[in-house]
């Protein structure tokens, strides 16, 4: 996906930077009444929204610079993690998880499909649609087959390289539809 | 022994609220505010981990990294860089080059962040860059091992594991560790990988004696004349 250039913005950039504002201007808001009113704001609420604002930052960055979001996830804590640092010093911007959470748009997921047997009906709906880069410590032709039911966009092997993680990342984030 | 951390950052309130952060997670937390005052801290006393702003008006991050290097194959300690807005990809590549060890975007939570400083401290106890041992000289950063004045041709995995076997002389590395540490896993099914390792050493050193099999438990580096 190349990064917009020139004048005009791309529509996500736009669009997110839109939710950005409304969210910013909505904590203005909640902020000015309870200062008004003399009562002390709902820290919870404000939190919230701080943190839906850093979100939608994250999406204005992604489509302003081009970055990539990828979401590791893998049973295996340790390894997840181990994964998801050496994408980032490659530049990505990459989270590791124990278990699927919400999937953000545009966001690369890389799944353990050991952990496909634990999935929701919804999350395996959410999955298929981020057509994942499914990574896999079996050989059988059944974890093929749950790897194809998932749509998965690639298909690796543990121990998984690095590198051949990446080749996979970008094959998924530059030509897929 | 409490682990002490150094904070860069320009804007005073943002370096004294994630130092604030960090100390209520038990760490020693000092405090610098530009690229300068960062390098004359390290001078003095390094940290056992930094974090590092990416932009100040005095320096940038990969130029305070240079720095910290001056020369040196690696930076002595680990250095997690605050970013705002990344980079895309093929720029960022620079920052492994320049040794940093993991990247966070600000105003991430507060627990990721905490994590992520374990996994740095952790990751740095774990390795080192050059191990010289006898005649034998691994230099991680290269991918290259020599025997001598003798290359040896060695894929990834061996390298690493001869790395890890020769940083450590005489101790007897267990399976387990090697699965975990070499593969990053600690999937069982990869044992024949180990021994595949461990072939492809023994005929890149061409000479008997370095590693020796220790029977049912694994290997032991031992250091030849």
């Amino acid at each position: 996906m190349e990064s917009a250039t020139g004048s005009s913005p791309s529509p996500e950039l736009a669009a997110a930077l839109h939710r950005l504002r409304s969210t910013l201007a909505r904590l203005k808001a909640e902020l000015e009444l309870a200062e008004a009113d003399g009562r002390a704001a709902p820290a919870e609420r404000l939190l919230g929204d701080l943190n839906e604002a850093l979100v939608l930052l994250r999406e204005v960055e992604q489509a302003a610079f081009g970055t990539v979001s990828i979401l590791v996830v893998d049973d295996d804590a340790r390894l997840a993690e181990l994964t998801a640092r050496g994408l980032r010093r490659l530049g990505y911007d990459a989270e590791s998880m124990e278990a699927l959470r919400d999937i953000r748009p545009r966001e690369v997921v890389v799944f353990d499909l050991g952990l496909a047997p634990s999935l929701d009906d919804a999350s395996r709906t959410a999955l298929k649609v981020a057509r994942p880069i499914v990574v896999t410590g079996a050989t059988d032709p059944g974890s093929r087959a749950l790897a194809t039911d998932l749509d998965a966009s690639d298909y690796l092997i543990k121990p998984v390289e690095l590198e051949d993680l990446v080749a996979a990342i970008r094959r998924r984030a530059g030509g897929a539809d | 022994m409490t682990t002490r951390l150094l904070v860069v950052d320009d804007e005073p309130r943002t370096a004294e609220v994630t130092a604030e952060l960090l100390r209520r997670a038990g760490y020693t937390v000092e405090i610098a505010v530009s690229g300068t005052e960062a390098l004359q801290r390290v001078r003095m006393n390094p940290p056992d981990l930094m974090l590092l702003d990416y932009e100040m008006p005095d320096m940038e991050a990969p130029e305070v990294l240079d720095s910290l290097r001056s020369g040196a194959d690696r930076i002595a300690f680990p250095v997690i860089i605050l970013t705002g807005a990344r980079h895309a990809p093929s720029d960022q590549v620079l920052g492994i080059e320049r040794g940093a060890t993991d990247y966070i975007a600000k105003g991430t939570d507060r627990q990721v962040l905490l994590a992520r400083v374990r996994g740095a401290l952790r990751e740095r106890a774990g390795e080192s860059s050059v191990i010289v041992n006898g005649r034998l000289r691994i230099d991680l950063a290269r991918r290259q091992a020599w025997l001598g004045e003798r290359p040896m041709k060695l894929e990834r995995r061996p390298l690493l594991m001869l790395q890890l076997l020769a940083g450590r002389p005489g101790d007897v590395i267990d399976r387990a560790e090697l699965l975990e540490r070499v593969w990053g896993t600690s999937y069982s099914g990869f044992e024949h990988s180990i021994e595949q390792a461990v072939h492809e050493i023994r005929r890149a050193l061409k000479e008997p004696g370095w590693i020796e099999t220790v029977r049912g438990i694994g290997y032991r580096f031992v250091t030849q004349p």
